[in-house]
């Protein structure tokens, strides 16, 4: 697992969230959800272009043609695997697992790689309103299922304590590591992660996961472009 | 919780608050009121009037509760 790596899920994950949020604009709770939610997709998706862009800059460019033809080739979160039926889910995702790839966006920023130093600065600015989104709706209540398990799959994705995202805040690459970046998602969300014993053994390095599956084959084949074919074919008929 | 009598949640959840959005392109122009939001806090005012009105690269953005609005007077008073 290189930086290389690490930036990757993170684009992955934007890509998705940008995705998921934007299934939801036409059916948040109000109007005015509706809008933030096309706008935090919108800037989700913009912020996955520029991390994928950093990639050929950071040197080994992780990506293969199993992108192409494999779901689990995307290195996204369960948490986004299918499409959010609550409006819990979106809310979860939005203050916990967004916050969370900000405080990783935070330590990019804080580090010593400077194509991140300075390209992942604005993304910052953009995020605080992200932040203040779910912030709020997280304090108006929500279910505690998605809750639980947008926390869970947070504390992963920053990986296990002894791992290679230890080793990048060691060699100061990144401004945090592991401990100290679910110390700042907590500060952030003013709460503690609820207590959870994972097991380390089963979790994936590469997708930063513990638990198995892919996203589903719709969004797959939106991701790559083939659902708009579908719609070309209808035409013609 | 803020679910309505249906299991839906309420469109707003809390009180509604409605807030006026000011704006302004450049250093030189004054803040106008470029529109209004609704939300049940500050917090969710901001998001709200920053993905509402992001149709301009505005160097400025400002928020006031129309509550805290004082009006001298208004249109057809002396």
């Amino acid at each position: 697992m290189s930086l290389s790596d690490l930036v990757l899920s993170l684009a992955d994950n934007k890509q998705m969230l940008g995705l998921r949020y934007a299934e939801w604009a036409t059916r948040a709770p109000s109007l005015e959800a509706d809008i933030a939610a096309a706008a935090m997709g919108l800037d989700d998706l913009g912020h996955s272009r520029v991390l994928y862009g950093c990639l050929e800059p950071l040197g080994a460019d992780p990506r293969g043609p199993e992108r192409e033809s494999d779901p689990a080739a995307i290195r996204n979160l369960a948490y986004f695997d299918e499409p959010w039926t609550e409006w819990s889910q979106f809310v979860a995702a939005n203050a916990i697992l967004d916050t969370a790839f900000t405080v990783v966006i935070e330590a990019c920023v804080n580090g010593s790689v400077e194509v991140l130093r300075q390209r992942l600065r604005k993304m910052l600015m953009e995020e605080r309103y992200h932040f203040l989104h779910g912030r709020s709706w997280l304090r108006s209540g929500i279910d505690v299922e998605p809750l639980h398990r947008a926390w869970r799959e947070a504390i992963e994705w920053f990986g296990p304590p002894d791992g290679e995202t230890t080793q990048l805040y060691k060699d100061g690459r990144l401004s945090m590591g592991p401990a100290e970046l679910h110390e700042r998602l907590e500060e952030r969300l003013e709460s503690r992660a609820p207590q959870m014993d994972i097991d380390w053994k089963h979790w994936d390095a590469i997708r930063r996961r513990a638990k198995p599956g892919a996203i589903d084959e719709r969004t797959f084949s939106m991701l790559r472009g083939l659902e708009e074919n579908r719609f070309a074919q209808a035409k013609e008929a | 919780m803020s679910k309505g009598h249906n299991g839906y949640y309420k469109r707003v959840s809390g009180d509604a608050v409605e807030y006026e959005v000011f704006a302004r392109k450049t250093r030189e122009e004054p803040l106008r009121q470029v529109g209004s939001v609704v939300a049940p806090d500050d917090d969710l005012a901001m998001a709200y009037a920053r993905a509402t009105y992001d149709e301009e690269r505005w160097c400025e953005m400002a928020i006031v509760r129309k509550e805290h609005v004082i009006e001298l007077w208004q249109p057809g008073e002396p």
